[in-house]
């Protein structure tokens, strides 16, 4: 009968020592979450307020952002956007450092590579937030420009060109985050080749007849040249 | 039958004889193809729930001329939008309506206060200069209608007669104001009769002959919500959040185009509508409020014309006022005689007494302050202000029609 008791027991015992040894490190992961979710709050009221000070979302406004979240059905204030992201970046930051405190091998592995994919994410924001910038500034360039020159289509080339480098980037920042790279090579490829493609076979289409005038009006003035030369030496 | 006077220094296009509806949508149809006409709807969604809205949906159903209808929706919650776009769906036309209270809308005019653009308190003229943004940042109209959307003797005439003017590539009017009688068995329209046409006449008398005056004078019903314009007026025109709507409008138009290109035209034989009470003891409704908001963008307009206003000034002004109200009241009096209408001799001199007071109050917050302008400020600042933002707009609309 004690045998049996034991073999019930010594299962729970060691379940029991288990569980103090893990204590600690659910403690230390509780203490983690709390810590830096409070954290993450007052981080985000701190920037948004932050923002706010430095008229951050009339800048926005100007410089194109707000559209852009509008577009994607974003339709808070840009601060408060930001406020957002930061605030769950640190959730999610936290949430790691949590995972990690609880020190199981699987866990702290896959925390480990989260933390290394970090500045992929932080580098592929700054491509996104730079080429953004950038192609709007080329585009509008391109605008002034095509419209001074009164080029009639100058709206539609700009629309082109930005599109276009909307696409580079994107597939750039899809690059660095080492989101199906392969394919992404081949789409943009595939894309951009096909756009630069087409637009040799129209040119060259188009331009036949102007080529054929071009060339042709090289040799008659070239025979003319020699004609004269013949003419001369008489 | 209407005589043929020409009123003052613009056009008046009156009502002869019988015109055919049929002839004036006919050539409307013609005009739309090179000059598309826009018809702007501030509403409230009370309207709907009444009898004006949904005789002006069966009016408007037969309209076929129509590029575009606007309906700025107000005072509705999401429920109401929802409603509202279902009764609007008989209409064949392209209908966008813009959900005043709506989320994406909120959030359009916090980007336009966060950077500075005051657009001023919720109401008809905030609707409408809404509206006529998202007319301007579709780019699909060249002529823009407005009119209310409480009226209960709505009929298409109306607006075939309060487009055509404008919509007419033959006749080069840039702004036309509809005008009407407001009689039933008695007449209506009391700030017309008994404050606008007194007060201005009264202020001629006092600083003598002025392009303004003339100009505001030369309107039959300058008060009247009907209107239409090109596009490029919608752009370049600012208009004011408050009662002065009307007139500051007017001063707009007379501001930034020529006499010879504005008109005024007999658009209905009938008109009724909802009517406002007097509100004599309380200043910030009714139309008291309605007057002292008047009164308040005549100063500031003929102010900005380099009118000189002082005290002694607005001291004669009351009493020319009172003076010239009471002539107009007699003469109101035997024209509603000889036409057995109803007339309130009590009523109208209380009116004249409110109105006095209206003077008194928007002259001395104009002393005050006459720097204090409610205008909105019109779109091409709008943009210079924030590019992006009829895109915002336009993305804000479609995405609540969804």
């Amino acid at each position: 009968m004690e045998d049996f008791i034991n073999m019930i027991l010594e299962p729970l015992k060691e379940l029991f020592l288990k569980f103090k040894g893990f204590a600690p490190n659910l403690l230390a992961m509780l203490v983690i979450l709390l810590v830096g979710i409070a954290f993450a709050r007052i981080i985000k009221l701190v920037l948004v307020k932050f923002l706010t000070a430095i008229k951050f979302d009339s800048w926005s406004d100007r410089m194109g952002f707000t559209k852009l979240m509008r577009k994607g059905d974003l339709w808070a204030k840009p601060s408060a956007i930001l406020g957002e992201i930061a605030f769950w970046l640190l959730i999610i930051i936290t949430l790691m450092s949590g995972l990690n405190a609880l020190q199981v091998p699987t866990i702290n592995h896959l925390v480990g590579e989260f933390f290394s994919y970090i500045p992929r994410i932080f580098s592929a924001a700054m491509i996104l937030i730079v080429g953004y910038v950038l192609s709007g500034f080329i585009s509008r360039t391109v605008l002034i420009a095509a419209a001074n020159n009164g080029f009639h289509y100058a709206k539609i080339l700009a629309e082109a060109i930005h599109t276009l480098l909307i696409v580079l980037i994107l597939s750039m920042v899809m690059e660095q985050l080492q989101i199906a790279p392969g394919i992404v090579l081949a789409a943009f490829s595939i894309v951009f080749g096909g756009i630069v493609i087409a637009l040799a076979i129209a040119f060259g289409v188009g331009g036949i007849d102007a080529a054929r005038r071009i060339i042709e009006s090289e040799a008659i003035s070239k025979r003319e040249e020699e004609t004269k030369d013949e003419i001369e030496h008489l | 039958m209407t005589d043929f006077y020409q009123t003052g220094i613009i056009t008046t296009l009156h009502q002869l004889g019988k015109p055919s509806l049929e002839r004036l949508e006919g050539d409307l149809l013609r005009f739309s193809k090179v000059r598309p006409i826009a018809l702007v709807l501030p509403a409230l969604y009370s309207e709907f729930e009444g009898p004006a809205m949904p005789g002006i949906i069966q009016e408007l159903a037969k309209v076929k001329y129509l590029n575009e209808i606007v309906l700025v929706l107000d005072q509705a919650s999401e429920k109401d939008f929802q409603r509202a776009r279902e009764l609007m769906s008989p209409i064949p036309t392209e209908v966008n309506i813009i959900h005043n209270k709506g989320k994406r809308i909120t959030e359009v005019y916090e980007t336009l206060s966060r950077n500075g653009l005051d657009v001023g308190a919720q109401g008809k003229g905030r609707s409408a200069w809404l509206a006529y943004g998202y007319v301007l940042a579709r780019g699909r109209s060249d002529v823009i209608a407005l009119h209310d959307c409480d009226i209960v003797t709505y009929s298409r005439e109306l607006l075939a007669r309060l487009c055509y003017p404008v919509a007419s590539p033959a006749l080069d009017y840039v702004f036309c104001k509809g005008y009407y009688s407001r009689v039933t068995n008695k007449m209506n329209g009391r700030v017309t009769r008994l404050l606008m046409t007194p007060l201005v006449r009264s202020i001629q008398q006092l600083v003598g002959q002025h392009d303004f005056l003339s100009f505001l004078d030369s309107f039959r019903y300058p008060l009247a919500g009907e209107f239409c314009m090109t596009t490029e007026m919608a752009r370049v025109n600012r208009i004011p959040w408050d009662w002065g709507l009307e007139v500051g409008s007017l001063a707009e138009v007379h501001r930034n185009y020529s006499p010879r290109r504005v008109c005024q035209v007999d658009i209905a034989t009938t008109y009724e509508h909802k009517h406002q009470a007097l509100s004599p003891d309380d200043a910030g409704k009714g139309l008291m409020k309605m007057a002292v908001d008047i009164c308040k963008s005549i100063f500031r307009t003929l102010a900005s014309e380099g009118v000189v206003f002082s005290d002694g000034l607005f001291k004669s002004l009351l009493v020319t006022y009172l003076r010239q109200a009471e002539d107009t009241l007699m003469k109101y009096e035997a024209d509603a005689t000889i036409n057995g209408l109803d007339f309130d001799r009590h009523e109208e001199a209380k009116a004249v007494e409110t109105f006095t007071k209206a003077i008194a109050m928007a002259a001395q917050t104009f002393m005050e302050n006459p720097m204090s302008t409610p205008l909105i400020p019109n779109w091409n600042r709008v943009i210079s202000a924030i590019p992006d933002i009829f895109e915002m707009l336009k993305m804000a609309v479609e995405e609540d029609s969804k």
